[in-house]
């Protein structure tokens, strides 16, 4: 009994290795011949490429539409995310410690963005905005506007999970007991004890910005233009640029991916019970 | 709070009216144009059904429709298969490295849109790396394959369900307990029958549940498509084409297009919400 | 004369009525217990004193100061909670001084007085460590420290003790008594745990559906329990009623409805050693024991005397460990143990 229970676990194990190293090789295959197809001279009727060169990355960093783009990009995410937090942090802690009610209608109407897939939101934004006393359409503004939208899930679910590791209402009311008044119990107790939540969230809708291209493309489409955009217009211009573009918006979205790790590991570290006490009782 | 003054609770109040504001702006109003205009006749305000009537009767749009719940069946089918599988070996490793593979899986998932239709035509194009590969092999089903067929799309779409399906599934098989595996094994239950009579039966719902949601990112998705060529035949391109194109935009056909999509999308998310409290209560 | 004076508050959640014109008044210095079981009311009343709960009526003082109405940084209380509410992210020493820096005291002033209550917690050079680097009981000590270092006019402890394990509780809880009566505190202290209470308090006042049930010192609700809830709550009392001794066919029927009997105060013993217990002082009766365990220092009987089911329990020794399951017994009780109940419907 013993022996072929261990051979099964064994077999288990193999074929499990098996599976998961399928999977990455076949996620990986995208990525790798676009990292292949930005760094040859050439790939064309050949099944390897030919000749090593980093001339599309030197182009493409030398290209002035190339870094408007980029420069757009980064700033309508930045300027979203920021508007996002000042306004969602206070409201969602609000509701939740003082309208408990009220949470559920929160709920559907920030996590309604799931629901509606970006095509359809465009529908409705451009029916609004595109004529009208809030022409906006083709402009950063309605981009912020709608992007504000898009991010509400993320941004929501983080504070509202870190409120809840941290027992926000527990700190509030110590806070008070204490001498502070409700605003200065938020900023000295509340805020520094939720960053590092909410600047996960803050990485996760900063990536899905830049790699948005529905609302960019129906919205603003050229007269605003996001690096999704460029990079499909440079798609078809040049392959090679066009990878290049690719690898640098994915070592971005990396490198973002990696940062919110490293918080994700800080902050279970720093959680207020969970982690083991370093200090034994007497 | 002694008890709460008139003045407190203005000062809250106010404080949600940013939120307020943006929501309604952005959210509210849009979606209520939509809803509002999909009954809308054309050129002048009286109200009609007409729209809806098209979108069932016309060929074209009938044929959106179908394509577009084609590729997201088949898709998803497909997606959910090898989820299933993957998601399973991925909880089989230890806690780190069972993170790291999640990690990995998820920023794949920004690998999709623009990128995702390059690195697809660079791999499997007429001129790409793997259809030469499989030409100088002598395989010619695949050598020959077409890109730009509808059984070409379904494979990109493939790409992207994979790990979305794993990120949704991977949380059910924690529901099937250790102790239950071995309660079986004692009572003489070989491996196979675990699964058939326990595993699967406790995480159908959420199997079900995951199909779903793939079923309705693939219905919204429009990015890759659009990417690839503009001429495919798909619901939600169908919309921006209706909405945004200069020529033969009919905005409020496409609102009416665009509220099946949500309603759908809705629908979808219900049923998903269902299935996972049914696992929940096991 | 009386310092803290809480007058006919009542509180409603929805329909829901959690305290019911609950009035009391406590001495200075005085350390009492508010002790019930979870959603009696304790909790909130406490919350209410704090100004953390609001209240629909009544008024609540301290000193000569009116605070019903005040906002809980007004009313110079002090609070632990059961979850420590440290604040993560200040060390031992910020969290300490966090009530006197909003207070807009300098840091020159405020320094001493951090640092003299961080001796008085027993956690000297701990003063950088953060919350998570600490124990469960050390959390508490600073969370104790940081309620006190401001001198508040009350100490409200709100079952400061329950997330901690049983011997670290029983330190913490002398601890905070040697605490209170240095700095002679007047202390709330909110618990469920009835051992606690005893131990701890001054005064005991136990909360039922949120009145008060009965106040007392604690050996007064040890031994003289008024109604068959407290004596339930407070002990394993052996509550019963006239007809029920009287079906039981004991030998003396007390005056009164029902009964309360502390389970040790019960004499057992098997069947043919009973000629002590036959004096006019003692109600006896015969029984048969349907289960023996040992509980540590004390072995429980339950016994059954014709119907009448009593729990007694008995130190260990010789003639003791004779009496098995489904011996023969005789019970005989001392009728002064024998308390009289305020009856209740």
């Amino acid at each position: 009994m013993k022996d072929t229970s261990l051979i099964q676990r064994k077999d288990g194990r193999v074929w499990n290795t098996s599976i998961v190293t399928m999977l990455i090789v076949y996620l990986c295959i995208p990525v790798a011949g676009t990292l292949a197809y930005s760094l040859c001279q050439e790939w064309q009727g050949t099944i390897l490429p030919k000749g090593f060169t980093l001339k599309w990355y030197a182009e493409i960093f030398s290209d002035t539409r190339f870094l408007e783009a980029m420069g757009r990009s980064l700033l309508v995410s930045t300027i979203t995310v920021v508007i996002s937090l000042l306004i969602m942090i206070p409201t969602i802690f609000i509701i939740v410690l003082y309208y408990p009610k009220l949470e559920r209608t929160l709920q559907i109407l920030v996590l309604l963005p799931f629901a509606f897939p970006g095509v359809v939101a465009a529908v409705g934004l451009i029916k609004v905005y595109s004529s009208g006393p809030l022409a906006i359409s083709g402009t950063i503004w309605i981009l912020i506007g709608a992007y504000f939208i898009v991010v509400l899930p993320y941004v929501y679910q983080s504070t509202r999970n870190s409120l809840r590791t941290i027992n926000a209402k527990d700190l509030m009311d110590a806070a008070e007991v204490l001498g502070a008044s409700k605003v200065s119990a938020f900023h000295s107790v509340i805020v520094p004890n939720i960053l590092p939540g909410v600047l996960t969230a803050s990485l996760l809708s900063f990536s899905t910005i830049l790699g948005e291209f529905v609302l960019a493309n129906i919205l603003v489409g050229g007269s605003y233009e996001t690096i999704q955009i460029y990079l499909l217009s440079m798609m078809r211009v040049s392959g090679h640029s066009a990878s290049a573009i690719i690898l640098i918006f994915f070592v971005l979205v990396f490198v973002l991916s990696a940062i919110i790790l490293k918080l994700g590991s800080w902050n279970s570290r720093t959680n207020v019970s969970k982690g083991k006490p370093k200090e034994e009782d007497r | 709070m002694g008890r709460k003054g008139a003045g407190t609770n203005k000062i809250i109040l106010l404080a949600l009216t940013p939120f307020l504001v943006w929501i309604i702006a952005f959210e509210a109003v849009p979606v209520l144009s939509m809803l509002l205009s999909s009954f809308q006749s054309d050129n002048d305000q009286g109200f009609t059904l007409g729209h809806y009537i098209t979108m069932m009767t016309g060929p074209i749009y009938q044929q959106a429709i179908k394509n577009s719940i084609t590729i997201a069946f088949f898709s998803s089918v497909a997606g959910t298969f090898f989820a299933l599988f993957c998601a399973y070996s991925i909880t089989r490793f230890t806690r780190r490295r069972r993170d790291q593979l999640l990690t990995f899986t998820n920023m794949v998932t920004n690998f999709s849109g623009v990128p995702l239709a390059f690195s697809y035509i660079i791999l499997l194009g007429s001129n790409g790396m793997f259809t030469l590969l499989f030409q100088k092999l002598g395989w010619q089903v695949l050598g020959s394959f077409d890109p730009y067929s509808w059984a070409g799309l379904t494979i990109v779409y493939i790409y992207f369900q994979i790990p979305m399906g794993i990120m949704l599934l991977y949380p059910a098989y924690y529901g099937i307990r250790e102790e239950w595996r071995e309660g079986a094994a004692i009572l003489g239950a070989s491996n196979r029958k675990f699964w058939l009579y326990i595993g699967l039966p406790t995480i159908m719902p959420s199997v079900l549940g995951t199909f779903v949601i793939l079923f309705a990112n693939a219905l919204g998705a429009y990015t890759t498509a659009y990417a690839l060529s503009i001429n495919f035949n798909l619901l939600p391109i169908r919309i921006g084409k209706l909405v945004s194109g200069d020529v033969f935009a009919r905005p409020e056909l496409g609102s009416a297009l665009a509220v099946l999509l949500a309603i759908t999308m809705l629908l979808a998310l219900y049923i998903n919400e269902r299935m996972v409290k049914l696992t929940r209560r096991r | 004369m009386s310092y803290v004076r809480i007058d006919n508050v009542s509180k409603k959640y929805n329909d829901l009525a959690v305290l019911k014109n609950v009035s009391l008044s406590i001495k200075e210095g005085e350390f009492i217990t508010l002790l019930g079981p979870s959603g009696c009311g304790k909790s909130t009343l406490l919350r209410a004193i704090a100004g953390l709960n609001d209240i629909d009526t009544g008024s609540i003082h301290v000193g000569d100061k009116d605070i019903t109405y005040l906002y809980p940084k007004d009313r110079e209380v002090g609070m632990v909670f059961q979850s420590y509410a440290l604040f993560p992210n200040m060390n031992v020493y910020n969290n300490i001084a966090f009530g006197l820096k909003m207070e807009g005291m300098k840091k020159e002033h405020y320094t001493p007085l951090v640092e003299e209550m961080i001796e008085l917690i027993d956690l000297q050079g701990k003063g950088n460590r953060f919350p998570h680097e600490l124990s469960g009981g050390q959390q508490q000590r600073v969370a104790l420290g940081r309620a006190l270092v401001k001198r508040p006019k009350i100490l409200l402890l709100d079952e400061p003790l329950s997330a901690l394990d049983a011997k670290i509780r029983r330190t913490l809880r002398n601890e905070i008594r040697k605490i209170q009566q240095r700095l002679k505190m007047t202390t709330i202290f909110v618990t469920h745990d009835q051992e606690e209470a005893l131990t701890i308090s001054d005064r005991i006042f136990v909360m039922n559906h949120g009145t008060i049930e009965q106040v007392g010192a604690p050996e007064e609700i040890y031994t003289s329990p008024k109604t068959e809830y407290v004596a339930r709550f407070i002990g394993n009392y052996n509550v019963f009623s006239h007809s029920e001794i009287l079906e039981a066919g004991m030998s003396v029927i007390p005056q009164g409805e029902l009964f309360a009997v502390r389970p040790e105060a019960i004499v057992i013993a098997l069947d043919n050693h009973t000629k002590d217990y036959t004096e006019a002082t003692f109600m006896t009766g015969m029984g048969w024991v349907n289960q023996v365990s040992v509980l540590g220092n004390v072995i429980r009987f339950d016994v059954d005397v014709n119907g009448l089911k009593l729990t007694i329990d008995a130190l260990h020794d010789t003639e003791i460990h004779k009496i098995k399951e489904n011996s023969k017994v005789a019970v005989a009780i001392p009728l002064t143990e024998c308390k009289p109940l305020n009856h209740r419907d």
